[in-house]
């Protein structure tokens, strides 16, 4: 591999590897990421590799494996990569090899190789493998040998996990350009479409996998993004809508037939059991209703059965609401209200199940845009939002020098002071003799920044006061008037009251104006012309703004020092 | 970025007032708060290039 560390040899790809799935992506000539299905067809690639009589078998047909060679067959590893074995939470791999502890790493037993022995095979080893078969895969499809990746991780992955997977990936000969965070690689591949404006907002990504669920809240800046809060859960989860319908189908089973004993009592049964359960409900996804259908389930009986997708919906309708709790728990933990949300980017498998979507737009104001299948014709394939934006960063960087990119990762770089406050105007509005703000520069704005506004003015034109102010979001609540005949007394009785009218109350987004920072005069503007406002932030507070009428000449300019530096112990 | 508009007018200039060059600065932005922005896009691409070789916006621009 002579050609490692030289950007002028490299081929490059985005890659998602999940505990359930991964995914390979590249991006086009025209710029454009296209997701690579793999030798099976398959584009979401299962994370799995089991092993019969030494041979490797990868993905779909590894995952096949699970009803006959559970044993020898590798799944849900990737959050065991850099961790003690003491730290790891072996659940997901209850159908298929068990962890167990190798020196201070996490390793699995198998037999794979042609030899009765088995092995300790470290789940550093387990990864090497799974990220060749990747590698192959891409290599194949683009016709040249791939040899660096950026790869996409949670937001939680330590730097020791970082570590174990980048040299994992070195030993699949992959040179890791970067690593990035799963929700923003999400975002990333909505802003990367052509149709796409760059724009001040904030962004939720909910990431419902597999085996855990991970909602991020992202302040996304003129195109400049800042996690602003994350939250994890591993129990809310893709397993626990598969157990639902496990549970429903095996009950089923036992009404059917009274000797065929449970199917979850059995192992082969169980995973049989489990497989048709995950494609029953990617079904519902699309259809309907959909078909359950297994041969010989259990003591040697067949089961086919339907289900329609209200049943489901019902039987696992606490689960739909535990993934609409993450979420707005994610926006309490970011300080934020529901108001505060422009979109939320739904990521991850479970994001196709229609209820999943519904079930968190329920949870926010119209004014929130869920971007899922069932609730956006433009919606990008949750399963491939992680791997695509992978690619389009792979393609940005992957004419750098590693050492460049390094360094544009360092905290002396990505570490930058973000306004407290928003930025903006007063504006007259209709009735009133007080101002209204209206922000120009959002909170949580990274600096430095530069924003324009083009702003009205007076009907007749004439002499213009520009005010720039900072300002606060205010969530303005009005309770509806309350009903006269019920007289409140007791305590109990005004709880009763108040979660009554809580449906009926009317929230907004309004502005409360704060410090004064400057202002300027425009004298004798135009009738009917317009003034163009542009704020220029630097890192150290210095506001520099320029005041003019559009079309206009001359204008006024402004400076403002920042605040005084704040000394260490003074409050 | 594209321009913020806003439809609500300005308001009209106060009888008298007055400041040097028609402007005046009244008080300072409140502080700052030091967040990690993702180094992640091609936006950010230009932040860092800004930033590692000290430009300004505008000597980006030209
Ligand atoms: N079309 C679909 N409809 C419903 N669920 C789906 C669909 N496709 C995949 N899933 C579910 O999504 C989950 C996998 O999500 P994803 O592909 O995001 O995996 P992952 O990131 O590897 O997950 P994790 O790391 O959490 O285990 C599985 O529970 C799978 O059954
Ligand atoms: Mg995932």
């Amino acid at each position: 591999m002579s050609g490692e560390n030289d950007p002028a040899q490299r081929v490059a790809i985005g890659i998602s590897f999940g505990n359930s799935y991964s995914s390979i992506a590249f991006t086009t000539g025209e710029g454009k990421a296209e997701v690579i299905a793999n030798e099976d067809g398959d584009r979401q690639i299962p994370s799995i590799l089991s092993y019969v009589e030494g041979e490797e078998l990868h993905g779909g047909q590894a995952k096949s494996q699970l009803v006959r060679n559970a044993k020898n067959t590798v799944a849900y590893f990737r959050d065991f990569l850099g961790q003690a074995f003491k730290s790891i939470d072996p659940t997901p791999c209850h159908q298929s090899a068990h962890p167990v502890q190798a020196a201070s790493n996490v390793a699995f037993k198998i037999r794979d190789t042609a030899e009765e022995a088995e092995n300790t095979v470290t789940v550093s080893e387990i990864t090497t493998r799974h990220l060749k078969r990747l590698r192959n895969s891409a290599s194949d499809y683009l016709g040249k040998d791939v040899n660096a990746a950026v790869i996409t991780v949670p937001t939680n992955f330590s730097d020791a996990q970082k570590s174990a997977l980048n040299k994992a990936a070195k030993e699949a000969g992959i040179e890791v350009l970067q690593f990035i965070s799963e929700p923003v690689a999400a975002v990333l591949a909505y802003d990367a479409r052509p149709e796409a404006k760059v724009a001040d907002k904030i962004i939720v990504v909910a990431d419902l996998g597999g085996t855990r669920s991970d909602v991020a809240v992202i302040a996304s800046r003129g195109g400049i993004y800042t996690v602003l809060s994350t939250v994890h859960d591993y129990e809310v989860s893709g397993f626990k809508l598969d157990q639902v319908l496990m549970d429903h189908f095996a009950k089923e089973f036992i009404k059917k037939h009274k000797a065929g004993g449970d199917p979850r009592e059995n192992d082969r049964s169980l995973a049989k059991l489990k497989l048709e359960c995950e494609a029953v409900k990617k079904a519902l996804s699309i259809g309907t209703s959909a078909n359950f259908s297994v041969e010989s389930l259990a003591n040697g009986l067949d089961f086919t059965a339907t289900i329609n997708r209200s049943r489901y919906e019902l039987l696992a309708s606490k689960h739909f609401a535990a993934f609409a709790r993450l979420v707005t728990h994610a926006v309490e933990k970011a300080q934020l209200d529901p108001l505060d949300i422009s979109e939320i980017i739904l990521a991850g498998g479970n994001s196709h199940t229609p209820k999943t979507a519904s079930a968190i737009q329920n949870a926010f104001p119209e004014t929130t845009t869920i971007l899922a299948p069932s609730t956006s014709p433009t919606a990008i394939n949750p399963n491939e939002l992680s791997v695509r934006g992978a690619a389009i960063q792979a393609s940005l960087i992957q004419e750098f020098e590693l050492e460049d990119i390094d360094q544009s990762t360092h905290p002396m770089v990505t570490v930058t002071p973000h306004l407290s406050h928003a930025v903006g105007v007063l504006c007259i509005s209709g009735d009133e003799s007080s101002g209204i703000f209206h922000a120009i520069v959002d909170a949580e704005t990274s600096l430095p920044v530069r924003r324009t506004a083009i702003i009205a003015t007076p009907r007749e034109g004439g002499n213009v006061l520009i005010k720039l102010c900072e300002g606060s979001r205010h969530i303005k609540v009005t309770k509806p008037e309350p009903k006269p005949k019920q007289e409140r007394d007791s305590d109990d009785d005004d709880d009763d009251y108040d979660s009554e009218d809580e449906e009926e109350e009317l929230r907004e987004k309004t502005w409360k104006v704060g410090k004064v920072l400057s202002e300027a005069a425009l004298r004798g503007v135009k009738k009917g012309a317009k003034i163009e406002v542009q704020i220029n932030i630097a890192a150290d507070l210095k506001v520099n703004c320029i005041f003019r009428e559009v079309g206009g000449k001359g204008g006024v300019r402004g400076l403002l020092s920042g605040p005084k530096v704040q000394q260490n112990g003074s409050a | 970025m594209a321009s913020v508009q806003v439809s609500l007018p300005l308001p009209v200039l106060p009888e008298g007032w007055s400041g040097e060059r028609d402007f005046k600065a009244i008080g300072p932005l409140s502080h700052a708060t030091d967040r990690n922005i993702e180094p992640v896009g091609p936006h950010f691409l230009a932040h860092a290039r800004r930033k590692r070789h000290k430009r300004t916006f505008s000597e980006d621009d030209r």
